[in-house]
């Protein structure tokens, strides 16, 4: 037998596979959306609730505050936990055995989960628009869906190195655990960073998402005070930081695969 | 092709487990799973690698498949360094895993395969076609728009060859292909593997069952411990213990002098004990004509209820012998 196309093996065709079996497997088990999608409605209802007389945006606030808290946990729990089931199911080794760096498998898995989250962040809109009885007003549009898009880009580009973390040990669950609900408060999906104690701005700032939010928020509510940069100055640091995260996934993910063949822990879960 | 050398050879190979136990006061255990493995194996055979649970084979077919990086030592395969070529290597060699594991339950088989063609970079024109071709082969084609995860265990077997051998490898590594499966499936799946011989394909082939090396392998290994402890063809492990006799002897429970009794007889070099229920047989092997199941049967003429017999000393016998002489 002659072995074909040993050349390289194309690295988008890879992405793409990996994404339309995350949505294969998805359609065969589409319940486990809504579990996520409930904390994110209850959080922006009784926010708005609670803030309905702080202004005409508040209702904005809020959408942009539930719905990050959803894509966050569909983009990066879901990326994460995409690669603890290639461990569950064993198909860690086949994948990691097949000629494709494994980042584009799971570059492939967040760009799902990162278009999950856009679907659950869609529901999570309409269901406070009802509520609400009528959409936000949003200043600049297109501006804010080309910001939105990019937000995403910057979860993105966190859900890989968690998955990147994932490959490396069984454990990152119970460190994604821990890390999630600090990173709910510390990216601003849920309050501004501005108004959480100054010590915590340090570490909010690590996360590409704080600085794409705080940019989101100053195009879509008018009279925001955020970070005292202002809007480009956020839209830098978003780039920059999603440029590190990219490099260190990048980095890590060689590294990573590297370690798991000197350990031989690709089979535990 | 690649060079007319070795499809396999291994230069001291040692793999060893660094595992923790507990929390706080973490206890490091360290398990030699090999401890130097020296192979050779030729294009386009099966090549058995034998050996009882815990072994070595595991490790050492994923040392070989690239999976794992050995504590020391040198691999080739089709004459490239599993370490620093791997990424040559990976498309040129199937691994199939044995047991349940590895595929995705909730997709339909013929899904799971289109996802590894695509990783494994088969032209987008032919992949609907291969797919085809390697569901007929394992016997699928009925059930590859089911989910997996309605797969029989034997099923899962075969989607698990189908995958290993898509991309057409020139070397396969099956780690206990038949584990778990039942007796048709079994026999189904090494009609297979004979069939991929034919193909000029290299089989590197892991079992635990005497019988299943012995019908399929020509060449094999015996793994013990991490070493081997034996490398032939079947043949001439055969002959290793031609000359030698098996006696049997059963009665309700042997006192310790009897056994020692029977081991001062000429030429006895081993006996194994084993009980079943209130039963127990000796086993012994012997070395000379002298000693018959006369002899034996003086020995132990106290018990009443005894039987004393001699058979042919088979493979599976040298195989307990050369695996416990180790353990030992
Ligand atoms: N990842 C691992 N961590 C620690 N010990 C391991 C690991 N993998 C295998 N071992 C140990 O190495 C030895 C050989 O295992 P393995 O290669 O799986 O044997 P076999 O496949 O022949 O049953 C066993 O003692 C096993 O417990
Ligand atoms: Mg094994």
């Amino acid at each position: 037998m002659m072995a074909t196309a040993l050349g390289r093996v194309s690295r988008s065709r890879s992405t793409y596979a990996s994404l339309r079996l995350a949505v294969l497997q998805f359609i065969a088990d589409p319940q486990w959306l809504i579990p996520s999608m409930i904390a994110p409605v209850v959080f922006a209802l009784v926010s708005f609730e609670l803030f309905r007389s702080a202004g005409p945006y508040f209702l904005t606030y809020a959408i942009l505050g539930a719905g990050m808290m959803s894509m966050w946990g569909q983009t990066l729990y879901g990326s994460g936990w995409a690669t603890g089931q290639d461990r569950e199911f064993g198909t860690l080794e086949p994948t990691i055995q097949a000629p494709t760096p494994y980042l584009y498998v799971v570059l492939g898995r967040v760009l799902w989960n990162v278009l999950s989250g856009l679907i659950g962040g869609a529901i999570v809109y309409v269901v406070i628009v009802a509520f609400a009885g009528g959409p936000p007003a949003l200043p600049d549009p297109v501006g804010f869906a080309l910001l939105f898009v990019f937000v995403m880009v910057t979860l993105a580009s966190v859900g890989v190195v968690f998955a990147a973390f994932y490959v490396y040990t069984r454990y990152a669950g119970f460190i994604q655990n821990i890390g999630e609900f600090a990173f709910y408060i510390g990216t601003g999906c849920m309050f501004p960073v501005v108004l959480l104690p100054f010590y915590t701005n340090p570490v909010s700032l690590i996360f590409p998402p704080t600085w794409a939010l705080d940019a989101l928020r100053y195009l879509s509510i008018p009279g925001y005070r955020g970070f005292a940069w202002g809007f480009w100055g956020d839209l830098l640091g978003a780039v920059a930081t999603t440029a590190v995260y990219l490099g260190i996934a990048g980095a890590v993910f060689t590294r990573v695969e590297h370690h798991v063949l000197e350990e031989g822990n690709l089979s535990e879960y | 092709m690649s060079s007319s050398g070795p499809a396999i050879e291994t230069r001291g190979i040692t793999r060893a487990f660094d595992s923790r136990k507990g929390f706080l006061f973490r206890e490091a255990t360290r398990t030699e799973a090999l401890r130097g493995i020296d192979l050779s194996v030729e294009q386009g055979s099966i090549f058995g690698l034998l050996g009882p649970n815990g072994a070595g084979k595991t490790t050492l077919t994923k040392i070989l498949s690239t999976l794992l990086l050995p504590t020391s030592g040198a691999a080739y395969v089709l004459g490239h360094d599993v370490v620093r070529e791997a990424d040559w290597l990976r498309p040129r060699m199937g691994l199939v895993l044995g047991g349940e594991r590895g595929l995705y339950n909730r997709v339909s088989g013929r899904e799971n395969l289109r996802y590894f063609a695509d990783l494994y970079g088969i032209p987008l024109g032919e992949r609907e076609s291969r797919i085809r071709e390697v569901l007929g082969r394992v016997d699928l084609d009925g059930a590859s728009d089911r989910r997996v995860e309605e797969y029989s265990r034997g099923m899962k077997q075969k989607l698990h060859l189908a995958r290993g051998i898509l991309h057409r490898p020139e070397i396969l590594f099956l780690d206990e292909p038949t584990i778990g499966l039942d007796p048709k499936s079994a026999r189904e799946t090494r009609k297979l593997v004979r069939s991929l011989v034919a193909d000029g394909v290299t089989i590197f082939l892991t079992t635990h069952y005497m019988f299943e090396a012995e019908e399929l392998c020509p060449k094999l290994a015996i793994l013990s411990k991490g070493r081997i402890v034996a490398r032939d063809t079947v043949d001439r492990l055969r002959h290793l213990v031609g000359g030698d006799r098996t006696i049997e002897a059963e009665a309700y429970g042997f006192d310790d002098r009897e056994v020692d009794s029977l081991h001062r007889l000429p030429g006895v070099s081993k006996i194994v004990t084993e009980e079943f229920g209130p039963v127990s047989r000796l086993t012994l092997r012997v070395r000379t004509d002298e000693t018959g199941p006369e002899a034996v049967r003086a020995v132990l003429a106290n018990h009443a209820e005894l039987s004393v017999r001699e058979r042919r000393t088979s493979l599976e016998d040298v195989y307990l012998d050369l695996v416990e002489e180790e353990a030992r």
